[in-house]
C-alpha cells in the first residue's frame, strides 16, 4: 500500500469544500424577475426613500414575542385520556372498563384473563389532527397488561379489523404456537376470527406486545402495540437472587433482603408497591401523510399531551384541559415503565431536566443497569424502568422529553409538575 | 313577429317556410328552449337520484395551495393559502421547520376551516432569520400535509405611499425613459429607404417575438403556483388566445373601415398604437413582477442592472415608431401618447403587483401580453406586405433574427 498522498487528499478536500459552498449559496442563476425587484431597492435608495429594514424595525418593538412552539388548541376527542392511561394497569382484578378481564386459579396457578379485540378506529394525535388507526380495544397504545411472574396470561383475542392481525408478546415463551406470528400456531387471524393466546408471565420486567402481521411497519405504526408488565415474585427473588442482578460477586443476606424489598416495591400485590407512583409511557409516532417520516411524536399518543396548556415563555403558564403536566408528589418515588414503539425514525430517548435517574434496561434486573443518568436511549421495542426521586426539588415544572430535538418539537415533550 | 320581414334583407337569403322546418308545428321559441329544458331535467335526475352512487368510491384528496408567503416583520410569517379541493379542509396544526408552532387563521370566517375555493392567511409568530430558508408545513385534520419552503426569507415592505413612489421611479427608469430614448431614432428611421425601413420593422417584430417567448415561459412558470382549481396553464392559454383574437377582431374592424374609405384607419399610426399597446401590456406584466417581488420580499440588489435593463428596453422605442416612418409625421402628442402607452404600464403593474399580488393575476397579465404581442407581429408582417415589400427577404429575415439576438444579449445583462 502506498502511503497517503497528502496533496491529492488536500485537492479532494478543496473540491468538496467548493461543492459545499456552491450548494449553500443556492441557485446561481437569479431569475430576471428577482433582479427586477433589485432595481426597486436601487431605485428607492436613489431617491432617498426609506429602506424596507428601517420600516420594519419600528414594529419589532411592539411585538416583543417570538411566538411559542407547540400544538395549537386543546383536544376535543375525549375518548382517550393519556393521563388516565398513564396509571391504568389491567391485572385481571382491576383495570379499564374496555378490557374485560378476570383472575382465577387453575391447577394451582393464577390465571389472568383478558379479552382483546382489534378494531379499525380513528384516534386524535394532535389537537384537530386525526389518524386512522388499528387498535387493540380501540386505544393506542393498547391496554397495559400486568401480571406477576409465573402467572398464566390468557388473552382471548378477536380480530374485528379489516386486516389480519396477531398479538406477539415479547416474553420468554416456551410454546411456539403462542408466538403470534404468521408462520406459527394459528398464524394471522382474519376478520372475525378468534384465538386464545396463553403466555407464562416471565421473566419479570417491562415488556412489549404488538401485532406481527405483515407488512410489519404498517401494523405497528398504525397502533397495534402495548406494554406487558411482569412483577417480580419476592419469594422467587429470595430463592434465586442471582437471576435478578447483573453482578457476579457474593450475595450477602443483606443484599438478598434488599433485592426482596425491591421486588416487593415492584409487585402490585404488595403494600410496598403502594408507596411508589407508577406510570406507563409508550413512546410512539405517527406518519400522517405516508411519506415514511413522522409528523407527530408523543409519549402515549398525544402530541404535547403532558405539556403545559399555555405559556408566555416567561414562566407564566396555565394547564390546559387536555394538555397538562403530570402532577407528582415530591415525597413519592416515581417509576416509569417506558417502552419504544416508534416506527420509521425508530431510535428514541428519554431525558429529564434538572434531574438524574436510575434505569433498569428491560426491567429484568432489580439493580439499575444505568445509575445516575439523565438520558437513556431505546431502540424500537426496547423498554425499561426509570426510577426518579424529586424529593429534594423545589415545587414546579420539570421538563422531560426525547432528546432528539426534532421529536421533541413534533410532540414528544412533557412536564412533571412537582407539588 | 318582425323576423318574417327582415329575413330577406339581412343575409340576402330566402325566408324558410316555418310550417315545414318546425316539427309538430311548434313555435320557434319552443324549439329553442326545448334542449335547455331537457338539460335541466337530466341534471335534476342526476342531482336527486345520484345514479352514479354505485360507481363512485373513495373520497377526493384534500388539496391546499400555499400561493405565496409574505414576511411583514421579522417576527411574523404569513402564508397565503387556497383550498383547491372539492371538500372543506381544516388546518389543524402548522409546523415551522418541523416543529409545531403557534398560528392563527385569518379570513376564513373565524375558524380554521376553508370551504372549497376559499382563501385565507395563516399568521405565524415566528422569529425568522433573514436569508435562512424556512420550511413551513400545514397539517390538516386528517393528517395530510402541505409544505412550502420560503427560500432566503427577507422582509416584505408593507403598503405605503413611499413604496408607490419608489415603484413609480423604478417604472420611469425601466419602462418610460428607455422607450422614449428609443423613439428618438424616429427622424433617422424616416430617412431610410423602404428596404431598410422594412428591415427595421422586422427587427421590431423580432424584438416583440422574443418578448412573447420571454413572457410566455414566465407565465407558464407562474401558472405552476396558481391553485390547481384555477387551472393555471389553461388560464394562460386562454389569456394568450383571448388577447390575440380580441386585438385581431379590432384590427379586422379597422380594415372594414379602411375599405369603407376611412383614411385615418389606414395610416401607420394605427399599427404604431397596436405595437405600443402590445409592448405596454408586456411592460405591465413586467411591472407586476417588480411589484410582486416587493410584496414577497424577494428583492435583490445591484444598480448596474438598471443599465442592463435600460439597454434592453431601449430597443422597444424604434419598434413603436417604425410604423409611422412613412407618410405624414404624426403630431408630437401622438408620440407622447405612444411613449406613455408603451412605457408607463410598468408603473401601473408595479402598483398592482405590490398591492394585490397573486400568481393568478400575474400569469394572466403575462398571457394577455403574449397574445397582444403575437398579433402585433402578424400586423407588422402585413404592413410590410401591403407596402409592397417581401417579408421573407434575406435582409428582413436577418433583421428579425437580429431583433431576437439583441434581446437575448441584453437579457443576459438582466439575468446575471
Amino acid at each position: 500500500m502506498p502511503s497517503i498522498d497528502y496533496s491529492s487528499a488536500a485537492d479532494v478536500t478543496k473540491r468538496l469544500e467548493e461543492r459545499l459552498v456552491e450548494s449553500l449559496t443556492g441557485e446561481t442563476s437569479v431569475s430576471r424577475r428577482t433582479v427586477l425587484g433589485g432595481l426597486g431597492v436601487a431605485g428607492s435608495a436613489a431617491v432617498g426613500l426609506g429602506s424596507s429594514r428601517a420600516a420594519a424595525s419600528s414594529d419589532h418593538d411592539d411585538e416583543g414575542e417570538h411566538g411559542n412552539f407547540g400544538a395549537v388548541g386543546e383536544y376535543r376527542d375525549l375518548d382517550f385520556d393519556p393521563h388516565e392511561f398513564l396509571t391504568a394497569f389491567n391485572t385481571g382484578e382491576s383495570g379499564q372498563d374496555n378490557v374485560p378481564q378476570q383472575v382465577y386459579e387453575e391447577d394451582g396457578q393464577t390465571v389472568r384473563e383478558f379479552e382483546f379485540t382489534a378494531v379499525d378506529t380513528t384516534i386524535t394525535i394532535a389537537p384537530g389532527v386525526e389518524f386512522s388507526a388499528w387498535a387493540y380495544n380501540g386505544q393506542v397504545p393498547g391496554p397495559t397488561i400486568r401480571a406477576v411472574e409465573g402467572d398464566l396470561i390468557r388473552v382471548k383475542f378477536t380480530n374485528l379489523g379489516r386486516h389480519a392481525h396477531t398479538i406477539h408478546p415479547h416474553l420468554k415463551n416456551l410454546n411456539p404456537r403462542m408466538d403470534g406470528i404468521p408462520q406459527n400456531g394459528p398464524g394471522v387471524l382474519d376478520t372475525g376470527e378468534s384465538f386464545t393466546y396463553e403466555w407464562i408471565a416471565q421473566p419479570a420486567g417491562t415488556h412489549f406486545y404488538h401485532c406481527h402481521s405483515l407488512p410489519l411497519k404498517e401494523h405497528i405504526h398504525r397502533g397495534l402495540y402495548g406494554t406487558i408488565i411482569v412483577d417480580p415474585d419476592p419469594e422467587r427473588v429470595r430463592e434465586n437472587p442471582r437471576e435478578y442482578v447483573n453482578y457476579p460477586g457474593p450475595i450477602t443476606d443483606d443484599f438478598r433482603e434488599q433485592l426482596v424489598e425491591e421486588a416487593k416495591s415492584r409487585n402490585h400485590e404488595y403494600a410496598e408497591n403502594d408507596a411508589v407512583n407508577e406510570m406507563v409511557m409508550v413512546m410512539n409516532s405517527f406518519d400522517t401523510n405516508f411519506d415514511g417520516g413522522n409528523e407527530v411524536y408523543a409519549a402515549n399518543t398525544r402530541a404535547f399531551g403532558y405539556g403545559v396548556g399555555d405559556t408566555d415563555g416567561e414562566g407564566n403558564w396555565t394547564a390546559g384541559e387536555t394538555k397538562r403536566p403530570i402532577q407528582i408528589d415530591k415525597d413519592q418515588r416515581q417509576r416509569v415503565y417506558l417502552s419504544n414503539a416508534t416506527e420509521f425514525d425508530l431510535i428514541n430517548s428519554f431525558h429529564t431536566h434538572s434531574q438524574f435517574f436510575d434505569y433498569y434496561d428491560h426491567g429484568t434486573t432489580l439493580t439499575p443497569t444505568n445509575k445516575t443518568v439523565d438520558t437513556i436511549m431505546q431502540c424500537q421495542a426496547q423498554r425499561g424502568i426509570i426510577e426518579i426521586d424529586y424529593s429534594d426539588h423545589e415545587p414546579g415544572l420539570y421538563m422531560f422529553h426525547a432528546h432528539q430535538s426534532e421529536f421533541a418539537e413534533l410532540g414528544w415533550m412533557s412536564f412533571f409538575e412537582v407539588v | 313577429m318582425a323576423d318574417k320581414t327582415q329575413d330577406t334583407t339581412t343575409d340576402g337569403g330566402v325566408t324558410a317556410d316555418e310550417e315545414i322546418t318546425q316539427p309538430l308545428g311548434l313555435p320557434r321559441w319552443v324549439s329553442a328552449l326545448l334542449p335547455i329544458v331537457l338539460l335541466v331535467l337530466v341534471l335534476g335526475v342526476f342531482a336527486f337520484t345520484s345514479p352514479l352512487a354505485g360507481v363512485q368510491s373513495g373520497t377526493p384528496l384534500p388539496d391546499v395551495t400555499i400561493t405565496h408567503t409574505t414576511l411583514p416583520s421579522d417576527e411574523t410569517v404569513v402564508l397565503h393559502v387556497t383550498n383547491n379541493g372539492p371538500e372543506s379542509v381544516t388546518i389543524s396544526q402548522v409546523l415551522v421547520d418541523e416543529a409545531y408552532w403557534d398560528f392563527r387563521v385569518e379570513g376564513a370566517g373565524g375558524d380554521q376551516t376553508l370551504a372549497p375555493m376559499e382563501s385565507a392567511q395563516i399568521v405565524i409568530p415566528y422569529h425568522w432569520n433573514p436569508g435562512w430558508d424556512l420550511g413551513v408545513t400545514l397539517v390538516l385534520s386528517d393528517g395530510a400535509t402541505f409544505h412550502n419552503t420560503i427560500v432566503a426569507p427577507s422582509q416584505s415592505p408593507g403598503f405605503s405611499l413611499g413604496l408607490l413612489g419608489t415603484l413609480a421611479v423604478i417604472g420611469l427608469f425601466v419602462g418610460v425613459i428607455p422607450v422614449a430614448l428609443g423613439m428618438l431614432w424616429f427622424p433617422y428611421i424616416k430617412t431610410m429607404s423602404d428596404r431598410w425601413l422594412h428591415a427595421v420593422l422586422l427587427f421590431a417584430a423580432g424584438v416583440l417575438g422574443f418578448l412573447a417567448f420571454d413572457a410566455g415561459f414566465e407565465a407558464f412558470e407562474l401558472a405552476e403556483r396558481i391553485p390547481g382549481a384555477y387551472e393555471g396553464n389553461l388560464l394562460v392559454v386562454f389569456g394568450i388566445f383571448g388577447a390575440l383574437l380580441l386585438v385581431q377582431a379590432i384590427s379586422a374592424w379597422r380594415e372594414g373601415r379602411v375599405a369603407a374609405g376611412d383614411s385615418r384607419a389606414s395610416s401607420g399610426l394605427w399599427i404604431a398604437y397596436l405595437v405600443a399597446i402590445g409592448i405596454g401590456l408586456h411592460n405591465l406584466a413586467e411591472g407586476l413582477a417588480i411589484g410582486s417581488s416587493f410584496a414577497l420580499g424577494r428583492v435583490s440588489l445591484g444598480a448596474f442592472l438598471v443599465i442592463g435593463f435600460m439597454l434592453h428596453n431601449v430597443t422597444e422605442g424604434p419598434a413603436v415608431v417604425a410604423p409611422v416612418a412613412r407618410g405624414e409625421r404624426p403630431s408630437l402628442k401622438h408620440f407622447a401618447a405612444l411613449g406613455v402607452i408603451a412605457g408607463a404600464p410598468v408603473i401601473l403593474g408595479g402598483w398592482i403587483g405590490s398591492l394585490a399580488y397573486s400568481p393568478t393575476i400575474g400569469a394572466f397579465f403575462l398571457a394577455i401580453g403574449v397574445g397582444a404581442i403575437l398579433q402585433v407581429d402578424w400586423e407588422i408582417a402585413r404592413m410590410v406586405r401591403d407596402a409592397g415589400g417581401r417579408v421573407a427577404s434575406a435582409t428582413n429575415l436577418l433583421a428579425f433574427l437580429f431583433g431576437l439576438a439583441i434581446m437575448y444579449v441584453t437579457d443576459l445583462f438582466v439575468v446575471l
